[in-house]
């Protein structure tokens, strides 16, 4: 092999093969991507391996009851809340709690809501207005009232809090899916499959479907953010998992409001997890809509 | 019978209680081998037509208004979607104008060639990508193995309208019909895409309707020129005849702005005054009146229907929608026709095309 031709097998490899690569490309050159990744990556592995790193047990008491528990010492780096537990493992354990319920409760939304886009985009017409003045019903109620309400009426089980938030994020989903499915199905590679004889339901998910996903995606990581925020949020109101052991953030914080101005460290710590755990999927999601967003692509 | 045979064809859109008449009654004939075009200018219904003809007009608001569409004996306006679907890529396929946005960018080639052949050979996908490898060979793409993995970003303009073609003729239709498949190419590349496109025909005897504004693409191609206006064939001759001896006033129209490398150049190119026309009404009259210096007062009160011309018939027929068609010292002063002491021997547009 000439070192032209070695050269140029090279070139190849470089050369980007298609949207996703073309978007992976851009993610990796974007530190906040960095940032965000390896944060998520610091409270997935916080959450798998949560019995390892935590010193303690998430219920085990390791002080004595006090009305005003101790703050941060080389021992106890966050302290221990006022049943003498140790708060870091507490909010080490509450990592698995608030990336499942993200995790879950939008793969609930997205599942549902995409299902609900595609055939609103696909077929028009009146199954299209049908669904999407439900979709604007439910967007007129704010999210977080919408998934109080429907946590009061199912129940505070864990999963339900996930699904009343999952069902949250329908709408979002379903009208983006519809909107960017709108703007590829009248597209010239659609029409050349069509004039092949495709049928239809391939047309929808091998042709338009992988065209339409992008923007879906980076919503998706988004409302990942969001649902870690409402989840603590209802635990907050008091409608969080009914179970009292639960090592949930927001309810960590809501139990403790009252403890600010002599035990900060019951508030912050668990604030922060919050807030972190938010910001790595919110730069995640911006660095993907960045890379993935037609209107910055070259 | 012939293979395709197109009768009063007619395409409505309507949105919003507002109606464009886009495609008003067209009618030809199309036997295997058959090279067909179809000139005239953006918005004349010429592509409308072929995507009416394949049943893939945009819904809701696109569609066939009237006329048939039969094709080896059966009406594909009324045929069953799943029985059109079979017809679609297997019979009669496409290629369409721009091979920059015609292939999904998110598949392999390999993968979009092989669509047609799963779908409608029942290949399995080993069968089907041997196929697809030797469709993109002959189409002309080289390292064509290597390049069924290949995305459609990673092909060139030209090389992309190869794949495009290939996909059209995966099953081998008996019907291709090329929509401007050269109008997103520069001319060198147009010319590569052209000759392919008569090497299929001639080959492999499949008929080619072409679609194109350009009057130098059907001159090389296409045995028979259909000219549209306004959603009607006015002029159709067989494309010799059509360059030497046009008729419609539009037809001459469209020769005059199209610079020739054989005309005395004494002057400007001579486009077309005015503007197309607006088809949001039927034409009750001849469209062409508004910009036609040879209208009078039955032009613009009758709708002038194909005649045909000096007894030809059949084949070499040459028919014109005209009240008033183009005297011949007119044809001479605009320099489409040398004057009659210098014998017939003109038009070099027309000349070269395969017998």
């Amino acid at each position: 092999m000439s070192i032209a031709e070695a050269e140029a097998s090279q070139l190849a490899v470089e050369q980007p093969s298609g949207l996703w690569s073309d978007a992976w490309r851009r993610v990796r050159r974007n530190p906040a991507a960095w940032v965000g990744a390896g944060l998520l990556l610091f409270f997935v592995i916080c959450a798998v391996f949560a019995p390892v790193i935590a010193p303690y047990g998430p219920q085990e008491s390791v002080g004595s009851l006090a009305a005003v528990p101790p703050g941060p010492s080389a021992e106890y780096p966050f302290g221990l809340d006022e049943q003498g537990r140790d708060v870091l493992s507490r909010i080490i354990y509450g990592a698995r709690l608030s990336l499942l319920v993200g995790v879950v409760s939008v793969a609930i939304g997205l599942s549902l809501g995409m299902v609900l886009g595609a055939i609103s985009g696909y077929f028009g017409g009146r199954v299209d207005g049908v669904i999407m003045r439900f979709m604007d019903l439910m967007l007129s109620i704010p999210g977080f009232l919408l998934a109080i309400g429907l946590v009061t009426l199912l129940g505070r089980g864990l999963f339900q809090i996930m699904f009343a938030i999952g069902i949250t994020t329908v709408p979002i989903f379903a009208r983006l899916l519809r909107g960017s499915i709108l703007a590829q199905r009248e597209a010239d590679y659609v029409l050349a499959a069509r004039s092949v004889g495709t049928p239809g339901l391939r047309l929808l998910t091998v042709h338009i479907l992988p065209n339409s996903i992008a923007p879906v995606i980076v919503q998706a990581t988004l409302a990942m953010a969001t649902a870690i925020i409402d989840v603590a949020g209802l635990s907050f109101l008091g409608l969080g998992p009914n179970d009292p052991g639960l090592p949930e953030w927001g309810k960590f914080l809501a139990e403790n409001a009252s403890r600010l101005q002599n035990s900060a460290h019951l508030v912050f710590f668990p604030g922060f997890a919050v807030v972190f755990s938010v910001l790595a999927f919110n730069l995640i999601g911006d660095a993907l809509r960045e890379a993935i967003d037609p209107k910055l692509r070259a | 019978m012939p293979l395709l045979e197109v009768r009063d064809l007619a395409v409505r859109f309507s949105t919003r209680g507002k109606t464009v008449y886009a495609v008003n009654g067209i009618s030809f004939d199309l036997d295997p081998g058959d090279t067909l075009g179809i000139v005239g200018e953006s918005g004349c219904g010429k592509s409308v037509s072929s995507l009416a003809m394949l049943g893939i007009l945009p819904k809701p608001a696109g569609r066939v208004s009237g006329g048939q569409v039969t094709f080896d004996g059966e009406d594909l306006l009324t045929l069953p979607d799943e029985r059109l679907r079979h017809i679609r890529g297997n019979d009669i396929a496409m290629v369409f104008q721009d091979p920059m946005t015609s292939l999904n960018p998110v598949l392999t080639v390999g993968r979009q060639l092989t669509e047609a052949l799963r779908t409608h050979l029942d290949m399995d996908k080993k069968e089907a990508a041997a196929e697809a490898g030797s469709l993109l060979d002959r189409v002309g793409i080289p390292d064509a193995r290597q390049r069924l993995r290949d995305y459609p970003h990673q092909f060139s303009g030209g090389m992309r309208q190869r794949v495009g073609i290939a996909m059209a003729i995966s099953c081998q239709p008996k019907v291709l019909i090329a929509d401007e498949p050269t109008t997103a190419l520069d001319v060198t590349i147009q010319a590569q895409i052209l000759e392919l496109l008569r090497t299929l025909v001639r080959e492999e005897g499949m008929a080619l309707i072409l679609v194109t504004h350009d009057l130098g693409v059907v001159a090389g191609v296409c045995a028979r020129t259909h000219v549209m206006y306004a959603g009607r064939f006015v002029e159709t001759a067989p494309t010799a005849e059509l360059f030497a001896n046009p008729k419609h006033p539009y037809t001459v129209g469209l020769l005059k702005s199209v610079p020739r490398l054989d005309a005395v150049r004494k002057q400007r190119l001579d486009p077309i005054g005015g503007a197309p026309r607006d088809q949001t009404s039927e034409p009750t009259a001849c469209a062409f009146a508004p910009r036609c210096a040879y209208a009078t007062s039955e032009s613009w009160e009758q709708l002038p229907v194909l005649r045909e011309l000096d007894g030809a018939t059949g084949a070499a027929a040459h028919r014109v929608a005209c009240w008033n068609p183009v005297p011949e010292r007119d044809l001479v002063a605009a320099g489409i026709r040398r004057p009659p002491a210098e014998g017939q021997s003109s038009a070099g547009l027309g000349e070269e095309r395969p017998a």
